[in-house]
């Protein structure tokens, strides 16, 4: 690891009720450089922080304002239990990390540092397999335009391939836009040479 | 009439850091023997040594809280902090820490005497990378100081716009340095920051010396070694001249002019014999086992919130200057010196920073501390 993780002005919202394991939470955070704030009640989807610590004990699953994996920040989890259920509870919020109650000084900033790798992580794979399912789903236009080339220059599939693609790499375009352009006729057929 | 207070004193004085043990723990033992000769408060040293063996410090923990110690003195490294941090946690004790360490760690139940890196390698580095360059070599023990310091050494390089020349380990204890040698030989770095400990450490110093006899450019002068862990008590165990000229970083050295050390060394020349030498080991121990006597006293308790409460208010003059605990990290403003090694087993100081509050994860934070000077994360060369 490169750069030393650093939370500083960060804000944290941490759902759980107040007693000694969030009294030693929020002394840590603090010393971390966040800014926490300590609440029992649901968090609205319009006031997301940087950061959620959220209590798998007792959590419900309205507390949290998205649906099964898809944080919109790093989540760490707080247990105690043991039980399967809890801890399936705080896979689906999103939870990238667990800080065990009682609560140890030393668990906190590791989980911290864990829980947004793993958010950043799943932030950069989720935009690549979007990415991916675009271009999947546009596969055909594809298909139709090097069906085009290889009819007009009268060329293997290989070949009209290759044309569509080295076309699209001089126009610095995404292939699928090349292909739309030239299945709509919006401009003259790139050339075989 | 109060019983007598009781205070454990956790070092090992045998294995590869004995030296720094036994010096921790006569620094220790004589700031009690000090205080309770002013006679306001009885207090009773109770000894562990778990001899080198990191399972035994927690046995030696639970022996001392037994017998009724909630304040422990102790540890040389962080595998034997971290081995006793929980029972003391779990006691509701302090641990008071004192040698310099890799930071990331703020513990309720630890008061840290000892540097984090914005106290030594951060400042050590301000003063290196503008005079020399920012193309060191890095050497470590493979053990987590070792490592962590130079990951740290790593990014201030990279902030500074500089390179890492190279980077090598060596198991602890291991002396075999040669290949070392001829890589830094080959690639020439600006200086070289030297994280090994103990034996690994004095055949490294000595090596360096052997390549210098051949090349000047290797003299200390124009590659200093420099290391945050070096001292006093172990320049008699590197071969005789072999280590001057290099460099060290710490908060105290035997030679500081301070009136305050002044009086220290007469009191300990009179005690130990005028050849001792005060190491920063023994000055740190010597200064947690006064802070912890003096908290304890004005609290009125040995009730660890009771002294946290009584450490965060008050600055306390101190060996090494007035020390203040931070509330939120518990982790003492130390100064910073820069030494050089002498001819006379000792360290000229070349260089010195008032108070720095700690900032253990390296937050950058401004703190609030009035006499103190605010961290700061990277070199500005």
């Amino acid at each position: 690891m490169r750069e030393t993780p650093n939370f500083n002005g960060w804000r944290a919202t941490v759902l759980h009720r107040e007693d000694g394991n969030t009294d030693r939470l929020m002394r840590q955070l603090r010393l971390l450089g966040l800014d926490p704030r300590l609440q029992w009640a649901p968090l609205p989807a319009s006031d997301v922080p940087d950061l959620v610590i959220v209590d798998a004990d007792q959590g419900w699953d309205d507390l949290l304002p998205w649906q099964t994996e898809q944080a919109a920040c790093p989540v760490v989890a707080m247990l105690g239990s043991e039980a399967p259920g809890r801890i399936a509870w705080a896979i689906q919020q999103g939870a990238g990390a667990i800080i065990a109650k009682p609560v140890a000084a030393s668990a906190v900033y590791p989980a911290l540092v864990m829980a947004a790798s793993i958010h950043q992580e799943r932030k950069t794979n989720a935009e690549r397999l979007r990415h991916l399912e675009e271009r999947v789903r546009l596969r055909p236009l594809v298909h139709a335009a090097v069906e085009k080339l290889m009819r007009a220059h009268r060329v293997d599939e290989e070949r009209a391939y290759a044309i569509l693609r080295d076309h699209a790499m001089r126009r610095r375009l995404p292939m699928e836009q090349i292909a739309a352009f030239i299945v709509g006729g919006a401009e003259p057929l790139p050339e075989a040479g | 009439m109060m019983d007598a207070l009781k205070i454990g004193i956790l070092y090992s004085t045998t294995g590869p850091y004995g030296s720094m043990g036994r010096d921790a723990r006569d620094g220790a033992e004589f700031a009690l023997a000090e205080f309770a000769a002013d006679g306001v408060t009885a207090v009773e040293p109770v000894f562990f040594d778990p001899h080198a063996d990191l399972a035994a410090y927690l046995e030696g923990a639970r022996q001392l809280l037994r017998a009724g110690c909630r304040h422990i003195i102790g540890t040389i490294t962080s595998a034997a902090r971290k081995e006793v941090i929980p029972l003391v946690e779990k006691h509701d004790a302090l641990l008071w820490y004192m040698c310099p360490y890799e930071g990331f760690e703020a513990n309720e139940n630890v008061v840290y005497v000892g540097g984090c890196p914005n106290q030594h390698l951060i400042p050590l580095f301000e003063h290196l990378i503008p005079r020399l360059g920012a193309r060191p070599y890095l050497v470590g023990a493979n053990y987590v100081w070792g490592w962590e310091m130079n990951r740290l050494a790593r990014e201030l390089v990279n902030n500074a716009g500089g390179e890492v020349l190279g980077e090598r380990y060596l198991p602890l204890e291991e002396t075999a340095v040669d290949r070392i040698v001829a890589d830094i030989e080959q690639r020439r770095p600006s200086f070289i920051l030297n994280n090994l400990i103990g034996p690994s450490s004095y055949a490294f110093l000595a090596a360096i010396r052997q390549l210098a006899d051949r090349d000047p450019a290797f003299l200390p002068e124009n590659c200093p070694v420099v290391s945050c862990d070096l001292m006093e008590c172990e320049l008699a165990d590197i071969v005789p001249d072999a280590a001057v000229g290099q460099l060290c970083a710490a908060s105290y050295f035997d030679t500081l002019s301070t009136p305050e050390n002044l009086g220290f060394k007469r009191r300990v020349a009179s005690r130990f014999g005028p050849e001792r030498r005060v190491s920063s080991v023994f000055a740190s121990a010597y200064t947690a086992a006064r802070l912890c006597a003096e908290a304890i006293t004005a609290a009125g308790s040995d009730d660890p919130v009771a002294v946290r409460g009584e450490l965060y208010q008050t600055v306390r003059p101190s060996l090494l200057g007035p020390i203040a605990i931070d509330r939120d990290t518990n982790h003492a403003a130390l100064p910073f010196h820069l030494g050089q090694i002498n001819g006379n087993n000792s360290f000229d100081v070349i260089a010195s920073r008032p108070p720095l509050a700690a900032d253990p994860y390296l937050t950058g934070r401004a703190r609030q501390a009035k006499l103190l000077a605010k961290p700061r994360l990277r070199v500005v060369s």
